[in-house]
């Protein structure tokens, strides 16, 4: 009911209208870049080709431009590469720099769910009618339901721009990997939102709630690149004792940054994708959890 | 309708190093209408707040109909409640909001509910208003509204009548008044004129400490004392001290005689009669008889 009710109360706000052109006009410049950036590749390539190289020469090394690319950036290993390759390059790399905006645009679309009413004390008339799990169970799938559909509404611009740009992309392909996207999208941002509702519930006024959140996540942000950091690969040429003193223990900190699972949401194989889904899930839950208690013991 | 509603046993509540609530103990029985009464930071609204379920004790016992309010969920449809100083959510529709929290609730027909609320507090007009565009006295009420909606029997107000005009407050005592014994209402109010004219009982705090939770008979000393406005004339003090059950008479420079009785000289509409009678055959001029103290004097001399 109050699921309903906070949604009804988001979808009449002003809110929700900006936060989708905010989500969308980031998209549009990303989309923009990214296009501008593949246009003129493209013309290069025309140029070599017409002024005498071999088009398939050109083209195969287009291709492995293209495959290099996404592995270097986006794929961890092979199977993964070969996956991603079949998405438009401008679509995929859109896609995943959108997806790097999302943990901020769940906290500033939901950093005043709780803080919003603690402050103020307008939570006073909800608790003493319902459960205060219920509250904020309510508040956090208001937010996770707007946050699906303004994605739903973003991914399904970028595959139909991808569509009709792309000759190659068909329909049906088209389809799959809406729903990949949409739903590996849903699955990462389930954490990012449960990590806000967690931050609104910490405080009693909004504004430090958001710049905690913000902390928060630059926080996860910098324990996953230290632990890609220390990552390193060891020699396979090195004796076994050698080689197993060069993986440093603060590699294993990634492990603990949910933005370390990110890249294997669109993995084709289930063993990783769904482990990084549960991984989501995990943090989605640990974070909803710690709010309840919060709230749970709060005067209010 | 003699069973205790509320019930705080040895409730101590403490911020960081400050006790704003100390091993404060008291019954509030069914029906009754009871007012929390205390000087700024007495604890009223602490207390009070716990009884919602808003703040939970850090000792001590409390009931709200039998249940514990910090156990979630206990005082649905049991409890309405007119917080002090929570702010509508400004942005939500009046009717919206009260049809929202009536629905919450869990009551039958939720948009007449909030309907006859807003129309009980004489703001049928706000309907379509966002609750933001409300003056204070208007939030005040709309406020007030969504306590009374369910006809929930325990009605907890704060402060109910602070920032409303007379002629509103005197409407919302009126509701008050009609609510007793029908619902428990406690009233935790500075305006102890208020106070003394719709409890039944009351609780004194201060500095945390409960001074005294007694009826307001007892309070205000009905069955014990009197006094009698004189405008002119001479006033036999020691014929009115010798009347039967008078124990003591006083007559200070204003011309008031007060007047302290006890139950020996029969009912106290005796008492009264026959010191009455004996001024005016003393031709003593009258302006007027008041039974007992005004709550103010005693809260004045108890704090």
């Amino acid at each position: 009911m109050i699921w309903t009710a906070e949604l009804g109360r988001t979808l009449r706000s002003a809110r929700v209208v900006v936060l989708l052109l905010l989500y969308a006009m980031f998209t549009v410049t990303a989309l923009s870049v990214v296009h501008g950036i593949a246009k003129s590749i493209t013309a290069q390539t025309d140029v070599q080709v017409a002024a005498g190289a071999d088009p398939e020469a050109v083209q195969k090394l287009m291709d492995e431009a293209h495959k290099k690319f996404v592995s270097t950036f986006f794929a961890d290993d092979d199977a993964m590469a070969e996956a991603l390759l079949v998405i438009p390059l401008v679509l995929l790399v859109v896609f995943k720099t959108s997806l790097r905006f999302l943990p901020l645009f769940a906290g500033i679309m939901g950093f005043d769910q709780l803080s919003g009413e603690v402050g103020p004390r307008s939570i006073r008339y909800l608790t003493v009618r319902s459960r205060r799990s219920s509250v904020m169970l309510g508040k956090f799938f208001a937010q996770a339901t707007l946050l699906a559909g303004l994605m739903l509404l973003v991914d399904v611009g970028l595959c139909l721009h991808a569509r009709f740009t792309e000759p190659d992309f068909a329909t049906g392909a088209m389809a799959m990997v809406l729903a990949r996207f949409w739903v590996s999208a849903v699955v990462f941002s389930s954490a990012y939102l449960a990590l806000t509702a967690l931050c609104s519930a910490l405080f009693r006024q909004p504004a430090v709630s958001l710049v905690f959140n913000l902390i928060v996540l630059f926080g996860f942000w910098l324990l996953a690149l230290v632990g890609e950091f220390f990552r390193l690969e060891p020699d396979p040429k090195l004796p076994a004792e050698l080689a197993g003193q060069m993986v440093s223990k603060l590699a294993y900190l990634r492990y603990a940054s949910v933005w370390h699972y990110s890249s294997d949401l669109l993995h084709p194989d289930l063993s990783h994708s769904g482990v990084a889904a549960l991984a989501h899930l995990g943090f989605a839950l640990f974070f909803l959890g710690l709010a309840y208690a919060v709230l749970r013991g709060r005067d209010l | 309708m003699s069973e205790n509603a509320i019930e705080l046993s040895e409730v101590t509540k403490r911020f960081g190093p400050k006790t704003a609530v100390n091993r404060v103990s008291f019954t509030v029985r069914e029906g009754q209408c009871y007012g929390l009464i205390g000087p700024n930071g007495a604890g009223k609204t602490t207390t009070f707040s716990m009884m919602c379920g808003y703040l939970f004790p850090d000792a001590g016992g409390l009931r709200v109909l039998g249940a514990d309010p910090s156990t979630p969920g206990a005082l649905k449809r049991k409890v309405g409640v007119l917080p002090q100083d929570a702010v509508l959510p400004p942005a939500w529709p009046v009717g919206v909001l009260l049809t929202y929290w009536a629905r919450l609730s869990g009551l039958a027909d939720p948009a007449r509910e909030a309907k006859e609320a807003l129309d009980k507090v004489g703001l049928p007009e706000t309907w379509k208003l966002p609750a933001g565009a409300l003056s204070h006295g208007m939030a005040k009420r709309v406020s007030m509204a969504q306590a009374l909606m369910g006809a929930p029997p325990v009605v907890l107000l704060d402060e109910p009548t602070a920032g409303l005009d007379p002629k509103i407050a005197a409407a919302v005592r009126q509701l008050i008044r009609d609510m007793k014994g029908r619902h428990t209402v406690v009233v935790s109010s500075h305006n102890l004129q208020e106070l003394e004219e719709l409890c039944d009982a009351t609780a004194l705090l201060d500095r945390g400490n409960l001074v005294t939770a007694a009826t307001m008979a007892e309070m205000t000393s009905q069955a014990a004392e009197f006094r009698v406005q004189v405008a002119r004339g001479n006033v036999p003090l020691p014929d009115v001290r010798a009347l039967p059950g008078v124990r003591a008479a006083t007559l200070d420079p204003s011309g008031v005689l007060t007047v302290q009785f006890d139950t020996t000289g029969g009912a106290p509409e005796e008492v009264i009669t026959r010191t009455v009678g004996l001024l005016v055959a003393r031709e003593v001029l009258i302006l007027g008889v008041s039974r007992g103290r005004k709550l103010e004097d005693r809260v004045l001399q108890l704090t």
